[in-house]
């Protein structure tokens, strides 16, 4: 739970004197943070420590590489030849591991947004002044719109909200991609 | 390939990618974790083309891209802005601001290098 969180319930915990939906409401929203944020410190350290690895691989093939250029011409012709094609295939690996590396980055940046939407949200459900507002509702809507700035992030927003507003739920399978294929960004020069 | 690169992210893990990719094929990686410190580091160690996230603390990359190129011995070095962000917003505040281009993470490495081996020439 981020500390603005943790300041409002705990606000909201003094004045309520007792049980109110919406400190039960921002306890939980509390809870959900707390898991989120805990998981996220525990996924960075092991994918840290499968960086370090990553690392030193990419180093240790570099050596290969470059020593398998020092070595004799009659040597190179026989044995190089098959140590350059094994080195070619580990670098096509490490190509497929840079990318999704960068997955886990944006993993994290995605659950770091919605950690913060859940903070707000917990913040927000403290004021019944403003939970009773649609203006303020939708205030808190333009807010969390602007937060989500990758495509998966304003896809699945725009569905959602869509959803609620055409419909009242949305489903699951309506918010299914087609995982296979990992995508790579895309470039333009302006 | 030859030339110096700064790279500028404020994710460890992400200004590592870059570096696996852009020193394999020969080039000199030079980082910084925002824009702050890239812009103290570009004024010192002069760069052939800088590589920047959007979002970090401190100083954004499009603030970087601006602050740089309002800089004589900026003027004309490519900048690849390299974001998770592909808003058209977004890419056009980048555009004004001064950047080459605009790559959303996560980057080919192949497609990456030969972008850049394209605005070096």
């Amino acid at each position: 739970m981020s500390a603005s969180t943790a300041e409002s319930t705990k606000g909201a915990s003094a004045t309520a004197a007792g049980f109110t939906p919406e400190l039960q409401m921002a306890n939980m929203l509390g809870l959900c943070e707390a898991q989120m944020e805990s998981a996220i410190h525990d996924s960075d350290k092991a994918v840290d420590a499968l960086i370090q690895a990553f690392t030193c691989l990419v180093d240790t093939s570099r050596s290969v590489n470059a020593l398998t250029a020092q070595l004799p011409a009659e040597i190179r012709e026989t044995v190089g030849v098959g140590l350059n094609q094994q080195v070619e295939a580990i670098s096509k690996q490490m190509a497929s591991a840079v990318v999704a590396f960068q997955f886990y980055d944006k993993l994290s940046q995605r659950l770091g947004h919605v950690r913060y939407s859940l903070s707000t949200l917990a913040l927000f459900v403290c004021d019944r002044a403003q939970t009773t507002s649609p203006d303020q509702w939708r205030r808190l809507l333009n807010t969390l719109r602007r937060l989500y700035r990758t495509d998966e992030e304003r896809q699945i927003f725009q569905s959602v909200m869509e959803g609620i507003a055409e419909e009242g739920t949305v489903t699951i399978a309506a918010l299914k991609k087609d995982t296979d294929a990992v995508q790579v960004g895309e470039i333009e020069l302006f | 390939m030859s030339g110096v690169i700064l790279a500028v992210d404020d994710s460890a893990s992400m200004r590592q990618m870059v570096r696996f990719t852009l020193e394999g094929a020969g080039y000199k990686v030079i980082q910084a974790n925002d824009g702050v410190e890239a812009l103290e580091l570009a004024k010192t160690s002069g760069a052939d083309l800088v590589l920047t996230d959007v979002n970090m603390p401190r100083m954004d990359g499009l603030t970087l891209v601006r602050e740089l190129r309002a800089l004589d011995s900026y003027k004309y070095v490519p900048m690849l802005v390299l974001t998770t962000e592909s808003g058209q917003d977004t890419k056009m505040r980048g555009k004004q601001a001064g950047a080459t281009g605009w790559i959303v993470k996560p980057f080919n490495p192949e497609q990456l290098l030969a972008t850049i081996a394209r605005v070096l020439q």
